[in-house]
């Protein structure tokens, strides 16, 4: 429950407000994609390939398209320009054109008047294939020597990272203690509520409308552009309400580019959209990772220097892979005060489908690691875990090792907080056996200061028109997808702008009537976003001053803009309505439109090395958390009992949105630590769907407590920083720090299933029965190189 | 993943539901509740060309007791009318304490017990969509000839996977089952195949239209422990229910246990009854009853959680339960 | 196949509709009736999204075929409230951040509307209980416990209210 923080003296800022979405959501109007339907509408089904990995000899349409009620069948001949996310991966193409790469994979579509039809039509499909060898295991595919997945990436190996900040070797040799281990996190989807779907309209004048599931409407834009040959300016892409996103809609999913491409060739409106089951063949969630972690440690418990080798499963595509595999190594090290670190990180390509940003993107399988570790070495060091981290703290504001730039740092308070409230002092070292209770932190971006396409334009921006009725619109490519960005960005106008929220209406992401906004993903909407927006507000009000103040004979900076009103700071005689003001600027301007735009300073961009684009933000959040748990020692059964979380987020413009997403967080990360996991058999997913993949239910969920910690960061909107997705990964360590605390063993492999802890505690016994030492750890792996 | 195409026939009495289905035959399918019907039915697994829906036959929706004819619940009863007969928890508490961990509130508003007694077995290399099953070519239940569960097997594992089942057989129960030809009973205990493909004694044309259990069976104690991942919706990995009488020397007069979700039929475990009657509470016994628990449950991989795991559990579930109703029952009465 | 005609009684309105005896309630709700609130999220009848009431039990409308609901009195989340005259229920979820993305929203709260006309009173471990067949992907649930209870305290406060005779004031 809510530690809210206070407001001082803002009128809207810092109020915890119903978002501004609110009743369309709860009363069924709202419309999301699928929601939509317009006559003529044609429903489009994709053929996925049923191997790992083939040579698409040939496909045969004619008995499909002979079908009564097929309109349109498409093969990757109809659109073969290759695409991806980032520049340096286009690798995907629509429908495969050369061979399949994934049991999944896309490789035909038809739109037909009906599902039904649709569906008999994929059956009507003849394919001829040739398979061949797959890959499925990352450290095996790195070591193919033939048939790899992508030509022209050897051995697989999509991308590869070696980094060194300062001087490991030195550091290690003046650790007193060293803990080596290998870690393993299993893949986990984001596994949004709402199914992926697209619809596309053709127009007259050969014009393209596309109302999409995404998080990124702007490259999806572009994507189709280059995909389907067509002008950026003949296609309008609009996004409905987003039954959330996680990362899995912030990618150009396959059925984005399909419905496209059917809709063009039938000329008629399709829609598509996913059955569960390819919602996780589409996937883009977490990678399968393995963390080979050495650290060492002082006597003192100073962290001396860190060694991480990660290894990534990446899929079949490229996707975000290189941007995940370089969060983890940009993020592992940067939270504490840390000199010395190497890093080595791979992403591979498997026969799976492809893997992308999920919810605290590259930084969440690593943090597993590396405050497990922490915590193992500070229990060798005969130190307390928290204090552990007290002694590692940056001294903010301070660059890292890896030149990440830290304007505010509210972990150290945050470390407190969830000190005091989850009783740790109380608790640690002193609850019964079975009970246990572990600490870990976290941090993420608030934004990447480098776009994905590198360009000195704007991140970001807002326009805000008044016009005769006074009402205020903010116009704004930011994309809402639940998170609560169009009420944030409406409450930083309605402060500047001194109105009411009622006032404000906001008209979001379509490409046709908002500028451009990158997109939902890495957190970067209210730092970003929220800074235009912040920027077009006062642009706003100035031109609002500047004509009033001619009209009451006053200095612009004698007035203030509170309740509704524009009035001089001392002299109340001197004080208009906001109809009034609005008439006067209008009177004096012409039109009033204020422009706001945010790109990240040159100061935030980082360092210069290879892969030193990313990690690099111009603020920072942090999160501390404490987890309580009970385990059965006699089944291995896992309870989490509680999570205290503190979260800071700068500033919390909106405490009710920041508490659901630091809450949502901790969710997610205790469904990857307990029961979440895809599991493969030879490259074919085993459990795709909710029922087998188990997102956590109300019973078992834990109690969340969260705690608002804010750092005021100097150049957040308002002081604001992320809140959407930091929270995470620490949730992952803490319950396995606490299972530590409850039962003695350590389990370096998520999800912590009930199987794993009863083997740990079995080989633990055999080892005290055989009278060896108690093992601390399972294993200690080579740090292969 | 739209349903095939089918024709719903909605009886008004089970005179006339055994007549549509004898009519219908292969070509017909029962659906109460459809929470296993429609589901399997949007993976293809089946494609009957009729449906015959008993939801409308209000005489079998009856939950009863009388001292001479003792429990009859109708085979479309709903779960949820189960876990909200009060007294039914009071006498029955193992049947009560296996159906409130059937999925979530929602399926069981309209799952029912009939339903649920009919349940068809699992497997994940079965419960899949249409096109994963092709991916794979089939499986020896459907559409192939190769178990991937135990490779070169010419036997379906599909797994019993409902949880009122093993609750039943520890009470004792008896099905009716009426067809054109008439009305018949017959032992729950013989009314499971075990094989995974062919699972119940039940041809198209009949429906199950009861479930008794013995009047001697009121009062019994029991309780059901169920293995799952997800506490809110899951199907079990594993099960274990001990309905047991206990005098008032704590002499155990009559016990059965028995087990879902480890082979392909709800079990009895063998053997059980026969360890337990007339002995008092001890570990060693119910450990004892335990290991003939792991004689019976025989799981193989054919869910999330691994055989050696689900057999762990079994025992220990065994264990737990007697203790539960035996000794610490003991304690309270 | 052959459609036939099929009368429901949808949000106190009489409805009739030709569709084929495959069609599942959800598809008849969201295609042929034009009530897109009420949503599907999984394929095997285990999120709870497309949740409707059914003579006011809250039941899987991806379950049900809706020529087998004949007559029945079905309410989605469209009949819970307009935006004018929000049910305490879709009140509770706007205020307390029940609904991030919104998509669960509708099942959560057919879910808890059924729970609270049964259960006035409920226990946190009821609501636990009856909200147990819904999935929720973004609030981690604590929010919507909170909305439950704005919901409750909102429909005692109406309640009471009507009982002295005086309008309900605002619980916030
Ligand atoms: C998400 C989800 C989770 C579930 N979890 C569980 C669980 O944990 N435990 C569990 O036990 N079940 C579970 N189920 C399955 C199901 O909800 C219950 O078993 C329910 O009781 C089935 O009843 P029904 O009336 O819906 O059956 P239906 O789907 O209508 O029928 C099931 C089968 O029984 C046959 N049948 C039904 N009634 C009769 C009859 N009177 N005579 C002859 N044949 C009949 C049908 O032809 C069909 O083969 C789950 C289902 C879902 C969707
Ligand atoms: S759509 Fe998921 S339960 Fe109905
Ligand atoms: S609010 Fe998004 S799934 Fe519940």
């Amino acid at each position: 429950m809510a530690d809210r923080a206070q407001t001082n003296g803002f009128s809207i800022i810092g109020k915890p407000l119903a978002m501004a979405d609110a009743v369309s959501k709860v009363t069924g109007i709202g419309k999301y994609a699928d929601d939509l339907s317009v006559p003529g509408m044609l429903i489009g089904k994709i053929l996925h390939s049923p191997y790992p990995h083939a040579r698409i000899r040939s496909i045969d349409t004619s008995r499909a398209e002979a079908l009564n009620g097929v309109k349109a069948v498409a093969t990757g001949q109809d659109a073969p320009n290759p695409y991806g996310i980032l520049p340096i991966g286009h690798d995907e193409r629509v429908f495969a054109v050369d061979k399949a790469r994934y049991i999944g994979d896309n490789v035909a579509a038809v739109a037909a008047t009906t599902a039904e039809i649709a569906e008999q039509a994929l059956d009507l499909l003849r394919v001829d294939y040739e398979r061949l060898p797959a890959w499925f295991d990352p450290e095996e595919s790195m070591k193919a020597e033939s048939d790899w997945i992508h030509e022209e990436r050897a051995h697989n190996i999509e991308k590869e990272y070696h980094h060194v900040f300062g001087d490991p070797d030195q550091g290690f040799a003046q650790a007193d203690f060293v803990a080596e281990e290998r870690y393993y996190a299993g893949e986990v989807n984001h596994a949004a509520m709402e199914p992926h779907s697209t619809l596309a309209i053709w127009e007259p004048h050969e014009r393209l409308t596309v109302h999409s599931s995404t998080q990124v409407p702007f490259y999806l834009h572009r994507t189709i552009a280059e995909v389907c040959e067509m002008p950026m300016s003949q296609i309008r892409v609009i996004k409905p309400l987003i039954g959330s996103g996680f990362g899995g809609k912030s990618e150009i999913i396959p059925l984005e580019i399909a419905a496209c491409v059917l809709a063009k060739k039938s000329r008629k409106p399709v829609k598509i959209t996913y059955t569960r089951e390819e919602v996780f063949l589409a996937h883009r969630g977490r990678p399968i990772t393995i963390v080979y972690l050495k650290v060492g440690i002082t006597r003192a418990g100073k962290i001396a220097a860190v060694q991480a080798r990660v290894v990534q499963d990446g899929g079949a595509y490229c996707g975000y892979g290189p941007v995940t595999v370089l969060y983890s190594g940009a993020l592992l090290g940067a939270i504490y005060d840390i000199a010395n670190v190497r890093y080595d990180g791979f992403r591979v390509l498997t026969n799976k489908p492809a893997c992308g940003a999920m919810r605290g993107h590259g930084t969440v399988n690593v943090r597993f690691a590396f405050e497990s570790i922490l915590d193992q070495l500070s229990h060798q060091a005969g130190l307390d875990p928290l204090e552990v981290r007290r002694r590692n703290l940056l001294k903010a504001p301070c660059i890292t090792a890896n030149s990440l730039r830290v304007t505010s740092y509210g972990l150290p308070e945050c470390i407190e907080k969830v000190f005091e409230r989850s009783n740790w002092k109380g608790k640690k070292g002193k609850l019964p056996y079975g009970k246990g209770i572990g600490v870990a932190c976290s941090h993420y971006v608030s934004g990447a200061a480098n776009p994905i396409v590198r360009s000195n334009m704007p991140h970001t921006t807002v326009y805000i028109k008044i016009d005769r009725d006074s009402a205020v619109t903010v116009y704004t490519g930011a994309s809402e997808i639940g998170q609560g960005s169009d009420t944030m960005q409406i409450q930083i106008a309605a402060e500047v702008l001194g109105v009411c929220t009622e006032r404000i209406k906001l008209v979001g992401a379509d490409t046709e009537l908002t500028p451009v906004d990158l997109g939902s993903y890495s957190s970067r909407v209210t730092f970003m976003a929220g800074n235009a927006c912040l920027n077009a507000a006062k642009d706003m009000r100035d031109q609002l001053f500047a004509a009033v103040a001619k009209k009451l004979g006053c200095s612009p900076s004698d007035l203030v803009a509170k309740n509704d009103r524009v009035s001089h700071v001392s002299d109340p005689a001197k004080s208009v309505s906001f109809d009034e003001a609005v008439a006067i600027a209008l009177e004096f301007h012409g039109a009033l439109v204020g422009r706001g735009t945010y790109a990240p300073p040159e100061a935030a961009r980082g360092g210069k090395f290879r892969g030193a684009g990313v990690g690099p933000s111009p603020a920072y959040s942090y999160s501390a958390q404490v987890a309580e748990v009970t385990v059965d020692p006699e089944t291995g059964h896992l309870h989490v009992d509680k999570v205290v979380a503190a979260h800071d987020c700068g500033k919390a413009l909106n405490p009710l949105t920041v508490e659901g997403q630091i809450e949502g967080s901790v969710y997610m990360g205790f469904g990857q630590a307990l029961q979440e996991d895809m599991i493969w058999k030879d490259g074919r997913l085993m459990n795709p769907s909710l029922l087998e993949y188990r997102i956590p239910g109300t019973k078992e969920n834990p109690d969340i407590e969260s705690i608002i910690v804010e750092s005021v960061d100097p150049e957040g909107p308002f002081g604001a920083k992320e809140a959407g997705e930091g929270s995470l990964a620490a949730t992952i360590p803490a319950i396995a720090n606490a299972v530590y605390d409850a039962v003695g063993v350590r389990i370096n492999s998520v999800p912590i299933t009930p199987e794993k802890i009863l083997e740990a505690l079995r080989a633990k016994e055999k080892a005290l029965a055989t009278s060896k030492p108690p093992p601390e750890k399972s294993s200690a792996p080579g740090m292969a190189r | 993943m739209s349903l095939p195409a089918f024709r719903v026939l909605q009886p008004r009495t089970v005179d006339e539901a055994c007549r549509m289905l004898a009519e219908h035959g292969a070509e017909a399918m029962v659906i109460a509740g459809g929470t296993d019907v429609i589901p399997n039915l949007q993976m293809k697994l089946f494609a009957p060309h009729v449906l015959v829906d008993i939801k409308l036959l209000r005489e079998l929706s009856q939950i009863e007791f009388s001292p001479r004819g003792g429990l009859r619940i109708g085979a479309t009863a709903s779960l949820t009318h189960v876990l909200e007969t009060p007294w039914l928890a009071e006498e029955f508490p193992v049947l009560s304490s296996a159906v409130a961990t059937i999925a979530g509130p929602l399926q069981r508003n309209m799952g029912t017990i009939g339903g649920n007694l009919c349940l068809e077995t699992r497997c994940r290399w079965y419960n899949q969509s249409y096109f994963w099953r092709q991916s794979l070519g089939g499986c020896l239940k459907k559409e192939g000839d190769v178990c991937h569960v135990a490779p070169g097997g010419k036997f379906c594992w599909a797994a019993w996977s409902g949880d009122s089942a093993p609750a039943f057989l520890a009470l004792e129960a008896e099905i009716e089952i009426a067809s054109v030809s008439g009305a018949r009973r017959v032992p729950l205990r013989d009314f499971y195949k075990n094989d995974g493909k062919d699972r119940i004694s039940l041809t198209r044309n009949e429906l199950l239209t009861s479930v008794h259990v013995p009047a001697r069976m009121a009062g019994r104690r029991g309780v059901y422990h169920k293995l799952r991942v997800r506490d809110s919706i899951d199907y079990p990995l594993a099960g274990v229910a001990v309905a047991m009488e206990v005098d008032a020397s704590g002499i155990c007069r009559d016990a059965r246990v028995a087990l879902s979700a480890v082979n392909p039929a709800p079990l009895l475990v063998r053997g059980a009854g026969e360890m337990l009657v007339g002995q008092k509470w001890s570990r060693e016994l119910a450990e004892r009853v335990a290991h003939a628990a792991i004689q019976t449950g025989k799981p193989l991989t054919t869910s999330a959680s691994t055989p050696i795991y689900r057999r762990d559990i079994v025992r220990v579930f065994t264990r737990r339960a007697l203790e539960e109703v035996w000794k610490n029952g003991q304690a309270s009465s | 196949m052959n459609k036939g005609i099929v009368h429901l009684r949808i949000n106190g309105e009489e409805r009739e509709i030709a569709i084929a005896p495959n069609r599942l309630l959800l598809d008849a709700l969201r295609e042929d009736l034009g009530l897109t609130g009420s949503k599907r999220g999984c394929d095997d009848s285990s999120c709870g999204c497309c949740a409707v009431l059914i003579n006011g039990v809250p039941m899987l409308s991806c379950v049900a075929l809706a020529a087998s609901y004949e007559n029945c009195d079905i309410t989605t989340v469209e009949g819970l409230g307009g935006p004018s005259d929000l049910d305490p229920v879709q009140e509770g979820y706007a205020e307390m951040g029940g609904a991030q993305c919104g998509y669960c929203t509708p099942g959560f709260m057919i879910a808890t509307k059924a729970l609270l006309d049964r259960n006035p009173n409920p226990t946190m471990e009821e609501i636990r209980e009856a909200l147990s067949g819904n999935l929720c992907r973004c609030t981690g649930y604590m929010q919507i416990y909170e909305s439950v209870k704005y919901a409750l305290e909102k429909r005692r406060a109406i309640s009471a209210a009507a009982a002295s005779g005086v309008r309900a004031p605002v619980v916030r």
